[in-house]
Formats: C-alpha cells, sequence, structure tokens
C-alpha cells in the first residue's frame, strides 16, 4: 500500500513537472501563418533575437517570384553547422510574422539546398536543432557505425 | 531504503529531461557481414537505444547524450558510451562569431574489450567569419585526452585546421584548407611481460577471434620502455560543389595527407567495429583521399545521398605481416573503395534513416585484406520540451 502510495507521489511529480515547465514558455512560431517562399540569399548576418538566447543566422532573402524581401530566422546554431552565401538559391518554408508591420519576417521550419533539406523546426514550431551546436558530433569516429 | 534509493535515483535522472529543452530516443538495427573488418568475416548484428538531451541557458547548452550497444553474435562486445558537455556562442559582429565546446566521454564495454574502456575529456574552438558575403575563412582547433583502461593507448592530440571558400554566380563553391595535427600516446612501451613474438615484439588484444594465427595473442606491440611517442601529421585539401537547382547538389573533394615526423607506436593495427581503434585514426597514415558525394529531393521529401570514396594510406611504423603473423618487413599500406548509400525521412515528430555502404579493403597485410556489406535502420524520436521559439 505503501509502496503504490510513494509511486502515486513520484508520477504526480514528474506530471508537475512537465506541466509547470510548459507554463513557463512563451509562443511565438504561428502554425497558421506558414508560407512557402524560394529566392536568392541578398545577406547573411547573425543578430540577437531572442531574449537569452544566442544571436540567430539571419539569412535576407529575396523572392524570385515578386522580388520583395524576407528576413529568415534560421536558428543559433547552424552558423557553424552550414555555409550559407550571398547568391545561393533557397527555398524556406516557415512561419510569416512582422514585427513593425512593414517588414517581412520569416521563421523558418526547413530550408532546402543544394539538394538537401534542413529540418529546423518541427510542425508545431519547435525547434529541432540541439544543444552542442552538432559540432562535436562531427569529430572523431561514431559509435554504433560499422566502418 | 533501498526502494528510496530507487525513486530518487529516477527522479534524478528523468528531471534533468523535464528541464531540457529538447529531449530525443533513437533506436538502430545495423547488419554486417564483416564485423571485425578482416578476411575472416564474421556476421553480426548490433541494436543501438539512445538519448540525447540539451538544455540551453543564455548562450550557453548543456547536454547528454548515452548509448547502449547490444551485439547478437559477440555479446560479450556490448558497451555502453556516455557524452556530456557544455558549448557557448560568443558572435564578434554581425559577421563572425566564436565557438568553444568542453566535453567529457566514457565507453565502457564488455568482458571481450574491456581493455579499451576510456575515459576521455576534449575542448575544441572554433571562428567562422564572412569575409565578404561570398566568402568565408573558417579555423578551428582541438584538443582531446584519453585515458584507457589498458594505459598503454592514453594519449593528447592537438588539430588545427584553417579554410576559405569562395562561392560563385555559376552555383560553384570551392573551398581549399589547410589541417596539422599531434598525437602523443603518453606510454605506448609498458612492458607487460606477454610472450614475445621476437627480440623486441608482443603482441596483445584480440584473443584470436577470427584469425587462428593470432589465437591467444593481443594485438599491440609493447617494449621495454618508458617514453611516450608522437605522430605529427599536416593536410591539404579541396572541394568543388556545384548546386544544381535546390534539389540536387554534386561535390567532389580531394585531401593528401603527409607524417611529417614520428610514427604509430603499435605493430599493428585492426580496424574493429565495436572499439574506437586508438591506432587508426586521422593522425595515423600517410596518403590521399578522393571523394564524390550527390544529394538529391525524392518525392515525399526523401533526402538521398550517394557517395563514393577511395583512399591510399600507408601507416608509418606498422609492419604487414603474412597471415602466420611473420613480418613481411614492408610498411602497412591499403587502399579502400567505399560506396554509401542513405535516405532519411523526416517527419513532425521523428526521423527514419536506412543507410547501406560497401567497403572493399585491399592491403599488403593479407588479414586486412577484406570487403563487407553494411547495412543499418535507425529511427530518432524528437520530444519537444521547451520554447518553440
Amino acid at each position: 500500500m505503501m509502496r503504490r502510495a510513494e509511486l502515486v507521489l513520484l508520477l504526480a511529480f514528474l506530471l508537475i513537472s512537465i506541466l509547470s515547465y510548459g507554463q513557463k514558455t512563451q509562443h511565438f512560431y504561428n502554425v497558421d501563418k506558414e508560407i512557402t517562399v524560394e529566392g536568392t540569399i541578398q545577406e547573411i548576418i547573425m543578430e540577437p533575437r531572442y531574449k537569452e538566447t544566442s544571436p540567430f543566422l539571419v539569412i535576407l532573402l529575396e523572392e524570385k517570384k515578386t522580388g520583395e524581401l524576407y528576413q529568415v530566422e534560421i536558428s543559433p546554431v547552424w552558423f557553424f553547422d552550414h555555409d550559407f552565401h550571398k547568391g545561393e538559391n533557397l527555398t524556406v518554408k516557415g512561419s510569416l510574422y512582422s514585427s513593425d508591420g512593414k517588414s517581412l519576417n520569416i521563421i523558418a521550419r526547413e530550408v532546402q539546398c543544394r539538394g538537401e533539406t534542413l529540418f529546423l523546426r518541427d510542425k508545431h514550431g519547435f525547434p529541432n536543432w540541439r544543444g552542442g551546436k552538432g559540432l562535436t558530433k562531427k569529430r572523431g569516429k561514431g559509435k554504433g557505425k560499422l566502418y | 531504503m533501498r526502494k528510496y534509493f530507487t525513486y530518487i535515483t529516477l527522479a534524478l535522472i528523468l528531471s534533468p529531461a523535464l528541464l531540457a529543452d529538447s529531449f530525443s530516443l533513437s533506436f538502430s538495427q545495423n547488419m554486417t557481414n564483416n564485423l571485425f573488418q578482416n578476411r575472416y568475416a564474421e556476421k553480426d548484428q548490433l541494436s543501438t537505444i539512445g538519448y540525447y538531451l540539451d538544455k540551453t541557458l543564455n548562450r550557453f547548452s548543456l547536454y547528454a547524450e548515452g548509448s547502449y550497444s547490444y551485439l547478437f553474435e559477440n555479446p560479450n562486445l556490448t558497451y555502453y558510451v556516455q557524452d556530456a558537455g557544455a558549448d557557448y556562442l560568443y558572435p564578434l559582429n554581425e559577421k563572425s562569431a566564436f565557438y568553444f565546446s568542453l566535453a567529457g566521454r566514457g565507453a565502457f564495454y564488455r568482458s571481450d574489450y574491456s581493455d579499451f574502456n576510456y575515459l576521455s575529456a576534449s575542448l575544441f574552438a572554433a571562428f567562422k567569419s564572412y569575409f565578404s558575403q561570398t566568402s568565408i575563412f573558417k579555423s578551428n582547433y582541438s584538443f582531446e585526452y584519453k585515458n584507457y583502461r589498458d594505459s598503454v593507448y592514453d594519449f593528447l592530440s592537438n588539430a588545427l585546421m584553417l579554410s576559405l571558400d569562395r562561392y560563385f554566380q555559376t552555383k560553384t563553391t570551392l573551398k581549399g584548407e589547410i589541417d596539422w595535427g599531434y598525437k602523443y600516446f603518453l606510454h605506448p612501451y609498458i612492458y607487460e611481460g606477454e610472450v614475445p613474438i621476437d627480440g623486441h615484439r608482443y603482441f596483445m588484444g584480440r584473443k584470436g577471434k577470427g584469425n587462428p594465427s593470432y589465437q591467444g595473442q593481443y594485438q599491440y606491440q609493447t617494449l621495454t620502455q618508458t617514453e611516450g611517442q608522437g605522430i605529427q601529421v599536416f593536410s591539404i585539401s579541396g572541394l568543388i560543389a556545384q548546386g544544381l537547382g535546390n534539389t540536387v547538389g554534386l561535390r567532389f573533394s580531394g585531401m593528401r595527407q603527409w607524417v611529417i615526423s614520428g610514427q604509430n607506436p603499435f605493430s599493428f593495427i585492426e580496424e574493429f567495429y565495436a572499439v574506437e581503434n586508438p591506432s587508426y585514426d586521422r593522425f595515423s597514415w600517410d596518403g590521399f583521399q578522393l571523394g564524390s558525394q550527390l544529394t538529391f529531393l525524392l518525392p515525399w521529401n526523401i533526402q538521398m545521398k550517394l557517395g563514393y570514396t577511395v583512399s591510399e594510406k600507408k601507416f608509418p611504423g606498422i609492419e604487414s605481416l603474412d597471415l602466420e603473423g611473420n613480418p613481411l618487413e614492408i610498411t602497412r599500406k591499403d587502399k579502400r573503395n567505399h560506396i554509401e548509400v542513405r535516405a532519411e525521412k523526416n517527419f513532425s515528430r521523428f526521423s527514419v534513416i536506412l543507410s547501406y555502404s560497401y567497403v572493399n579493403n585491399s592491403s599488403n597485410d593479407l588479414y586486412f585484406d577484406w570487403n563487407g556489406h553494411f547495412l543499418s535502420l535507425g529511427i530518432e524520436w524528437n520530444i519537444p520540451l521547451g520554447v518553440n521559439q
């Protein structure tokens, strides 16, 4: 009996931890405002986007069809992981927002470039990137690899 | 008392996951017809389960990762690897940034390879800067210290890399890179008192798996010396990448590496799947490597990679042996062809990866004249716990 009570207590602790953690968060990615833009890179910069996070890699993208300029937020870590250059073509899927009513910003979820798709977020906008910046994983011979 | 300990332990294990920004679980099933990668091919299967979690605190990221791998035919090679580390990204300005990483790792093998259990610490520092919007300069430095249960393998290593690339309007990227590395085995010649093969050679390690002529012997050389030994390498490499629309990419790369001082301390090397060979790494060889890779997207956003690599490597200090274990008085030299096909499909919360490789390795040490097929199917399940900003 005592054992069951302790188990219930433990599960309750874990559940409360999950729920209370979720309540601390703010929602930025709006899935109802998803768009896809194909364009050419005009500029690449790093700049702060969110409080208490590393600066984001931001790409200024000129849409092929309309010539409109979008600021595409990639992620804090991809500055080191991928080498984007001015003039390269990208197809970006992400959530559109405007901070001042004029500028066009996209929080990128998927980026297609040179035959690769970079999945930055899941369909709900949760980041797929990891701490560790991915760089440490590239060094050494990975475990679980057969050759 | 014991049950309280269990609960507390469980809560401690789970708590970091609950506080983490991301948490993922993975499983992969791997099959090969040549586990030990030598002429005496032996089939096996490997199942790996793993977890990963991280937490971002301002510009720091903390992460932990663990994986347990079970071998069906050789369960005494089963192992667990645990990683943990911290990263820091420091932007210098809009175009430049530093990145630092401090990491630790522990690898724990079951009885057959427990000599290779190790703890390691590593430091990685990188700098990246856009010289112009079409040209990127990168440099990095890495340091690693590994402490093995069998201390002959203990080493320190340092490596430095500089690279510069340029993107052209033809959608072509050219990249040049130079690398320098130095690996120092701290005490590779500890006398172990094993049966000598000749006046100065002893073999340790492998316990005869796969090769009857090495039955009961070990795989590395030990001498009655106590000093360390270093090996220094330098390489230049180049890459041409061509974009063919957004959905196709093609790249060719080449690398030439020289051993500029020192040599490998161990008498011969052998590749093991489950064991990170401390003597077969980027510091151990002199030679070249050429590679090509085609990446493209199939319908339903399935990402495909086809790769072919050929390499020719000479291993200074490593003498080739005949199949009876007699020295041939020539330096081991391998030529390897490697074909790889990889398909990846990402779903909302999980990814599925299927890969196949074929390796053909011809060597002047016939024991290492081998080929093998490697098939792997993996799934990774991402569980977001943090903010979706």
